[in-house]
């Protein structure tokens, strides 16, 4: 058995209170060993997502297996049990990488509590890293409550003016959430166990063994906690808010990795676990799944707030997410889990990138504002040309990944239902909002006597290292797409 | 054969009586009466932590007391929350010269040792009162205005519920003929077979139990003394209330109530039944508490109606086990309502006692005093957010084990709607524990000084935050304790 999850785990978790003590003797050095710390569990993860990309596990098979009893009273059987497959590393991929990147962007953002800060990223990547390899309800479910403590904190102390109140209500919507999906997983346990099956919280041995009338409750129980997170129109109202209060590195983890919990718990648990109830109401899903986007899409357009207009856009794209799994079940093409997949990946590294350089951008030219921005071409040409590629990739253009998740879940959208053919709409629309966005800050004339900070090279190397990946996956799509077609062909035999 | 339960009553006696004479001793320490009860209550612990490592089932005196695991658990939570108020109180009675104080707290554990451990209603009795009078001293014991009405509200509503108590006791021998529990409930079994005067007679015994003790368990309609006396008496004395004496109403009932549930109540309606009657006293209590609990604008009136709350949440596995005896939801539902007990010792001594520190230190008790308390006080705000996200039940802290093993006993089931209505209220209590923790660390302090925080109240908080933790990562021996007490319920 190896230990290499249960590393991936609790590296970040042990070794929270130790740069807490660093950070406070000296910030500096606190920086580093987070930047190498964050470095190694990278590594890790790289090492972990190569193995799964090697060797593929079939579908609904598992690699790096661990499992221990941690609890075990009556009929009660809890396990310590991790593992992962071609649908859990892009997203532990991608989490490293942003935590990484996140550690160097806040050495200039963040300027106050740093030691509590620092502590609390490898809190939160701890447990996004449990989250993504627990393979046990009640395992899952405990991650999932973790990462809400320190996202809590970090967007109530290190947060903008109205800070406390984004904070409280990130809190209670996401929580209410969670505590439903916890009460729909008792469910299936209480109801296989009364059925006089041998009951389980292992997702391994859950799928596909639960009958469809003990399916539905569950489901919308699931959907509920999976759909405040990614989140759903209209269950979204708190991404805004904590979006716009969130300093930008916070952003980039809320936008990059904590989204991504939903679009994981929709393919791993509302699909894998409740295939026959899903697929009944696949419809439906796509239906909401195709209103988020439009919605993300329009609200983007009307939002002066530039940090706001990518947060629209985030719900935008998590859409595709939830539109194209669910695609897959419909139509039996399995192109939409892999372009879900794929969405989820490229979405953390563009929107990701974006939302850090608007920090750069507000701290630099005291404004978020878009109309306010001005000539950001000539003011600030590294930064302008950063943004541009950036906007680029969130648009879903080629070169950059995007283009290629959002044309696989729109093909397999219009193969469930010609109708989702309007979805095409929706790239356009980004394109739209992004081009005007870019007209108004980049090829402006700019505002007289404006003279402004442009990023240093450090910084534009950083900012490469969102956008390179993008290109690299574009190029070599078979590096996730392969690992994903297990998953999908699984999911959808489920179905 | 040792007989530690014995040695460890002696001992608290011995400590109850003789504390009050270092008065007499002209220019002695006023550390030392605090120290001796720290040491014996130190001692009695251990000794009872022993014994129930391995339960004798001795009785004594006739049978009137038994040492068993169900007492072992309350008589160790009970003696713990003491210990634990009597080294908090080296601080806050600091320079006062009174044992009479910790005489007092000694009698209180004493009677609540003797509870814990008693098999007879006369021996209930004595010990109930035992416990309670002291603390009806101990809560007017700073003699200000508020503290001495706190006082009275309790020792008013204190004597009603023992009047309560005495007359279901007085119904119970005069239909069983006995006053052993175990014969009473034989008795009770078989008049409530039948359908007479007698068997009325008999609900209405179990009825006047469950309001004398739903008293001290602080059930919704039973509630309203709670939050006056918590916020009027002395905080150390409202965490010994909150965190001791309410534990000792529910080995009360456990013992008492529980052994008579699966019946009837004054008609053979279906309806009517234990199950349904603690079904709707779990959803009030919950409900009301939490509710309340929301609108609050004072720390300790706050806790006192999170209390209530958690009082409903225990009262689950009341319900799961009075609708079905013997099966392992039963089981499972008592488990977590023991296991909820000392979770909820643990973490009401932690967030009370934080009170009384702000209290001693800050002179104030509204939530205003919290803000900021991240900087002004790290150690005992970081104490606090602990004990708000366990009691909200937030993974992986102890409160979250209790709470799944409670909503797990009902969530299948003709009470399914009760697990939903759990699950839904600590939703909702996340809405002021939350609250506690957004004043401590995101809202901005009056003053940026920092404030002292005394060695024996950080001792304190370190031993209550390593049970938090600890019970939370590694939950398995704490069911198994919990759950070999449940063993012990019934007859």
């Amino acid at each position: 058995m190896s230990f290499v999850l249960s590393l991936l785990v609790f590296l970040p978790l042990a070794a929270t209170p130790l740069i807490y003590i660093i950070t406070k003797m000296n910030k500096r050095w606190g920086i580093y060993s987070s930047f190498a710390l964050g470095v190694i569990v990278f590594l890790i993860a790289a090492y972990v997502s190569w193995k799964v990309y090697a060797a593929p596990p079939a579908g609904g098979h598992y690699l790096f297996q661990e499992k221990f009893s941690w609890i075990n009273f009556q009929f009660l059987g809890l396990d310590y049990f991790l593992g992962v497959d071609g649908l859990s590393t892009p997203l532990i991929f991608v989490s490293a990488l942003l935590t990484v990147l996140v550690i160097v962007g806040s050495r200039e953002l963040i300027d106050h509590h740093e030691a509590e800060y620092f502590a609390l990223i490898f809190l939160f990547e701890g447990a996004i890293m449990g989250v993504f390899t627990s393979l046990n309800l009640i395992l899952f479910y405990i991650f999932w409550e973790v990462v809400l403590i320190p996202m809590f904190l970090f967007i109530g102390v290190w947060g903008g003016p109205r800070r406390k109140y984004a904070a409280m209500k990130f809190i209670i919507f996401t929580y209410s959430g969670s505590t439903i999906m916890l009460l729909g997983f008792l469910y299936v346990y209480l109801g296989m166990s009364g059925a006089g099956m041998t009951p389980s919280f292992d997702i391994p041995s859950l799928a596909g063994r639960i009958p469809l009338g003990m399916q539905y409750l569950p489901l919308l129980a699931s959907f509920i906690g999976f759909a405040v997170k990614l989140p759903l129109v209209p269950f979204h109202t708190w991404l805004p808010d904590a979006h716009v209060e969130a300093p930008a590195p916070i952003s980039v983890l809320l936008a990059g990795v904590l989204l991504k919990m939903g679009g994981y718990g929709f393919l791993r648990i509302a699909l894998g676990l409740f295939p026959n109830a899903s697929a009944q109401y696949g419809w439906l899903f796509l239906a909401l799944g195709l209103f988020s986007m439009f919605y993300g899409a329009f609200a983007a357009v009307l939002q002066k707030d530039l940090k706001k207009m990518i947060a629209f856009t985030s719900i935008n794209h998590m859409g595709f997410v939830l539109f194209g799994a669910y695609a897959t079940i419909v139509s039996g093409s399995l192109l939409g889990i892999q372009g879900a997949i794929f969405m989820m990946f490229a979405h953390g590294l563009a929107v990701g990138c974006l939302f850090m350089l608007s920090g750069y951008i507000h701290h630099q030219a005291g404004t978020r504002e878009i109309p306010l921005l001005k000539g950001l071409g000539t003011t600030m040409p590294r930064t302008a040309t950063v943004l541009v590629l950036a906007s680029a990739a969130a648009m879903g253009l080629p070169p950059f990944a995007s283009f290629l998740a959002e044309f696989l879940v729109i093909t397999a959208g219009i193969s469930a239902y010609a109708i989702a053919a309007i979805s095409v709409l929706v790239p356009v629309i980004t394109a739209g909002y992004f081009l005007w966005m870019i007209k108004r800050t980049v090829f402006s004339p700019a505002s007289a006597g404006a003279s402004v900070h442009d990023l240093s090279w450090t910084d534009v190397a950083a900012f490469s290292a969102y956008l390179i990946p993008l290109v690299v996956v574009l190029v070599a799509s078979y590096l996730i797409l392969a690992p994903a077609l297990p998953v999908a062909t699984f999911l959808k035999g489920l179905a | 054969m040792v007989d530690f339960i014995s040695v460890a009553i002696v001992l608290l006696a011995a400590s109850s009586l003789l504390l009050p004479l270092l008065q007499l001793t002209k220019g002695g320490s006023w550390r030392l009466p605090g120290y001796v009860l720290a040491l014996v209550l130190s001692a009695v612990l251990v000794l009872v932590g022993l014994s129930t490592v391995s339960p004798t089932s001795v009785t004594w005196f006739g049978s009137l007391l038994s040492d068993d695991q169900l007492g072992g658990v309350f008589a160790l939570v009970t003696v713990g929350v003491t210990l634990a108020v009597t080294v908090a109180s080296f601080e806050t009675q600091r320079g006062s010269s009174n044992p009479v104080y910790y005489s007092l707290l000694s009698f209180t554990a004493l009677g609540m040792l003797l509870l814990s451990y008693s098999q007879d209603l006369l021996m209930l009795f004595v010990a109930w009162e035992l416990m309670s009078l002291p603390t009806y001293v101990l809560a007017g014991f700073d003699k200000k205005q508020r503290s001495n009405e706190a006082a009275v509200k309790y020792a008013i509503i204190g004597a009603m519920s023992s009047a309560i108590i005495l007359y279901a006791i007085s119904l119970a021998y005069g239909l069983t003929g006995s006053t052993q529990i175990s014969a009473v409930v034989q008795g009770f079994y078989q008049l409530l077979a039948t359908q007479s005067h007698s068997s009325a007679l008999a609900s209405l015994a179990i009825l006047l139990f469950v309001a004398g003790f739903g008293f001290k368990m602080a059930i919704v309609p039973f509630h309203m003394w709670i939050p006056d006396a918590y916020e009027g008496a002395p905080t150390t004395v409202s965490t010994l209330l909150a965190a001791a004496t309410k534990k000792a109403g529910f080995i009360a009932a456990i013992r008492v109530i529980l052994a008579i549930t699966t019946v009837y109540v004054l008609t053979r309606s279906p309806l009517f039944t234990m199950a349904n009657v603690f079904a709707v006293l779990a959803l009030l209590t919950m409900t009301v508490g939490n509710i309340s609990a929301l609108t609050q604008r004072s720390m300790t009136r706050l806790l006192a109606y999170s209390s209530i709350a958690q009082a409903g949440y225990i009262l689950i596995g009341f319900v799961a086990y009075s609708a079905n005896p013997g099966s392992t939801a039963a089981t499972i539902g008592m488990t977590g309502a023991i296991l909820h007990v000392i979770n909820h010792a643990v973490l009401t001594s932690a967030a009370f006692l934080v009170a009384a520190l702000v209290i001693m230190q800050l002179k104030r008790d509204d939530l205003g005093a919290y803000n900021g308390l991240g900087r002004g006080m790290p150690i005992t705000a970081f104490t606090m957010s602990v004990a708000m996200l366990a009691l909200a039940g937030v993974p992986p802290l102890n409160g979250f084990w209790s709470k799944l093993l409670l909503f797990l006993s009902v969530a299948n089931g003709p009470f399914g709607w009760l697990a939903l209505a759990g699950i839904l209220n600590s939703a909702l209590s996340l809405g002021y524990y939350g609250w506690v923790v957004k004043r401590m660390y995101f809202d901005e302090r009056e003053s940026s000084e920092r404030v002292a925080e005394p060695m024996w109240f950080v001792l304190i908080f370190a031993v209550l935050v390593g049970l938090i933790i600890g019970i939370g990562l590694f939950p398995q021996q704490a069911i198994n304790f919990a759950s070999g007490a449940v063993s012990n319920i019934g007859h």
